[in-house]
């Protein structure tokens, strides 16, 4: 797997291409702004490590570009400043984590990992039911023509139920997808996330069958 | 010594003013007076004196003679303060009632109206003369009359006026001097306003003065909001070069954790177990300088700063829930939307920021942000369902630097820092056991201040 490193510090730049190197990824590194845009944008890359704190174009505006040029790659950025405030700003940007300056390098190769298995492995790309439109390359999603900002959870959640088919989905096996086990509690945990879900989608998208499960309304 | 009171500076010259014009008042007015009353006793004397003239004619000598004489009985009686003379080339006739004196004569008296003088007379008395020059005949002779009152009655009455007088314009000083108080009080007053402005901006250096000061004061509160803004625009420029030099940092530490990390590849582990010490101990020293730093800001945010509570809880979870710790975890949010909070956005965002990822990191499914104002506080509270503390751990989790653990040794969180800015920002934390089994860490900031 390829991953583009974007970093200006020669000497943290190169310990990540060693320890990511090391951990089985080919790895490219850019030492400026232009130099990543340019190569993110031409070149398919699995992920991408992007500093933010980079000579002549920003981080965050680098992010942006690619953004907006349709480049769903996922993002991880280093940042120096470890404000609230900056990670939101990353996160709107388009960014899938964040790590905060200085990092553990094992870590970091831990969320890489994590946010490859996230995008990974996805069949057709549009799954449309009812209302819904789910876009698996870039784990989104539209009611009718709105964009709603799923977070992973809420879109797995999503992605699991529109496998069904129509089929309701037991609570039972919601959480094993989940969550990977299942116990009494998590019914309550995913009746909190269908009530989150639903003020982002309003009614009529996910429908509650009491005492057996969920289903995606198919109508449209 | 001049005085330092400005108060009572305008009210001592208020004061010596009023007093001045009262003074010279009074005076135009005594002199008014005694005109009137002179004029009122001469046209009383004029009436006497024309029974005077009906009986005025010369006896065979060329002597002047009135007969009948006039009829008051006062100018029979000698000395009584009533007199008459009337006085030709040839002679004089005078009442009984001047014995053996006679009213004096000054010449130039008019012949087409009644001329009034005050003379010193007989009898030690002051007297009110009128006179006037008339030809009795055809013959051509004149004759000065001259009738004459004691002017004591007329001093007295004077007298009285002016003791009058002088009680109404002494009662008219106070008044008006109680009302040029109430005016320097009233003049005064921005002053007082400006005083617990100012105040207010010693302890709150993001106050500034109101604008709506009256003209005079206007310009001078604009130009100590002026000087406020030049001052905190230094202090700021310094804290921002400060927090940069403490970010710029940051990078070659990650550079000097590279170093270590071939410093242990190539078998110098204990050089870099050394290396990896400071590493960790400059990193905590910047965290803590930057807190610092961020808790000093939030003390003297602006008051016009607010921050909107559901807004940043949301773009806070939307973070969290992209990291490994929150990617599982269902964020409750049950905040009013116009909930807001008195400081900046960026403060919310830290406080919520360092609870709710430490929730995330130890809840099992479901963390949850709730808000709401209830006796006189507004509330916002952070929960999880982990594992939860003891409530004796919960003070130790408090004190700056100390951290707690919920899971185990090397997972704490720097609630500390939390409690510095809520402090900072006049709220309150505290720690419990809630609704979802786990930690609750509660936030409450007065109304007053939060409206």
């Amino acid at each position: 797997m390829r991953l583009l490193v974007v970093e200006d510090d020669p000497d943290v730049g190169d310990d990540l291409v060693r320890a990511l190197g090391d951990a089985g990824f080919l790895v490219d590194l850019a030492v400026t702004g232009d130099d990543a845009w340019f190569r993110g944008d031409t070149e398919n890359y699995a992920a991408v490590i992007l500093d933010l704190g980079l000579p002549r174009l920003d981080g965050l505006s680098v992010l942006r570009r690619w953004r907006s040029a349709g480049r769903n790659f996922p993002v991880l950025i280093l940042t120096a400043r470890s404000e609230w405030t900056e990670k939101v700003e990353g996160i709107d940007a388009g960014a899938d984590d964040y790590l905060a300056k200085p990092f553990a390098m094992g870590e970091l190769v831990a969320r890489m990992r994590a946010l490859l298995r996230r995008a990974a492995g996805h069949g057709s790309p549009l799954i449309r039911i009812g209302r819904l439109t789910l876009d698996t390359s870039r784990m989104s999603a539209h009611v009718d023509t709105r964009a709603i900002r799923l977070s992973p959870l809420e879109y797995r959640f999503l992605e699991f139920l529109a496998h069904q088919r129509g089929g309701i989905a037991a609570v039972h096996d919601i959480a094993e997808h989940l969550y990977g086990t299942a116990d009494a509690g998590d019914a309550n945990a995913i009746e909190a996330l269908v009530t989150r879900l639903r003020r982002k989608t309003g009614q009529g998208v996910v429908e509650t069958r009491r005492g057996f499960g969920y289903v995606l309304s198919e109508d449209g | 010594m001049p005085l330092r009171s400005l108060r009572l500076r305008l009210l001592a010259s208020a004061g010596a003013a009023i007093f001045l014009a009262l003074g010279v008042a009074g005076l135009g007015l005594d002199l008014l007076f005694e005109r009137h009353i002179e004029r009122r006793e001469a046209l009383s004397m004029e009436d006497k004196a024309h029974e005077l003239l009906a009986a005025l004619r010369f006896d065979a000598g060329g002597k002047p003679l009135v007969d009948p004489p006039p009829s008051d009985n006062r100018f029979l009686q000698p000395a009584s303060g009533l007199y008459w003379q009337v006085s030709a080339a040839d002679g004089q006739a005078h009442s009984p009632s001047l014995w053996d004196q006679s009213l004096a004569f000054v010449p130039g008296a008019p012949d087409d109206h009644w001329r009034a003088r005050r003379v010193p007379g007989p009898f030690a008395q002051g007297l009110l003369v009128i006179e006037r020059m008339v030809e009795p005949d055809r013959s051509g002779r004149a004759v000065l009359v001259q009738m004459a009152t004691d002017d004591s009655a007329l001093s007295d009455t004077q007298r009285e006026f002016g003791r009058e007088m002088i009680g109404s314009l002494a009662l008219l000083w106070l008044v008006l001097t109680a009302a040029a108080y109430g005016q320097v009080v009233l003049g005064l007053q921005p002053l007082g306003r400006i005083r617990v402005e100012l105040d207010r901006m010693r302890r709150n250096p993001g106050a500034r003065l109101s604008t709506d000061h009256p003209a005079e004061i206007d310009p001078l509160a604009n130009a100590i909001n002026s000087l406020a803004d030049a001052r905190a625009g230094d202090v700021d420029r310094a804290r921002r070069r400060a927090a940069d030099l403490a970010h710029g940092l940051k990078t070659p530490l990650a550079a000097l954790a590279a170093q270590s990390r071939r410093a242990r590849e190539a078998g110098a582990d204990a050089a870099a177990d050394g290396l990896d010490r400071a590493i960790a101990a400059a990193g905590a020293a910047l965290e803590a300088e930057l807190a610092r730093s961020r808790s000093a800001v939030a003390r003297e945010a602006q008051a016009s700063s607010h921050a909107n509570v559901l807004a940043a809880a949301e773009a806070v979870a939307a973070v969290i829930e992209r990291t490994e710790a929150g990617e599982r975890i269902v964020f409750e949010i049950d905040v009013p939307d116009n909930m807001e909070l008195p400081f900046a956005a960026s403060d919310l965002a830290e406080i919520l920021g360092a609870l709710m990822e430490n929730a995330a990191r130890f809840a099992r499914r479901r963390v949850s942000v709730s808000g709401a104002v209830a006796s006189g506080e507004v509330c916002v509270t952070v929960a999880d369902d982990g594992p939860g503390i003891a409530d004796t751990r919960a003070a130790t989790a408090l004190v700056r630097g100390g951290r707690l653990d919920e899971a185990g040794p090397g997972h704490g969180f720097g609630l500390a820092i939390v409690s510095d800015l809520v402090g900072a920002t006049d709220g309150t934390l505290t720690l419990g056991t809630g609704p979802l089994g786990g930690l609750e860490v509660r936030l409450a900031w007065p109304v007053a201040a939060a409206s």
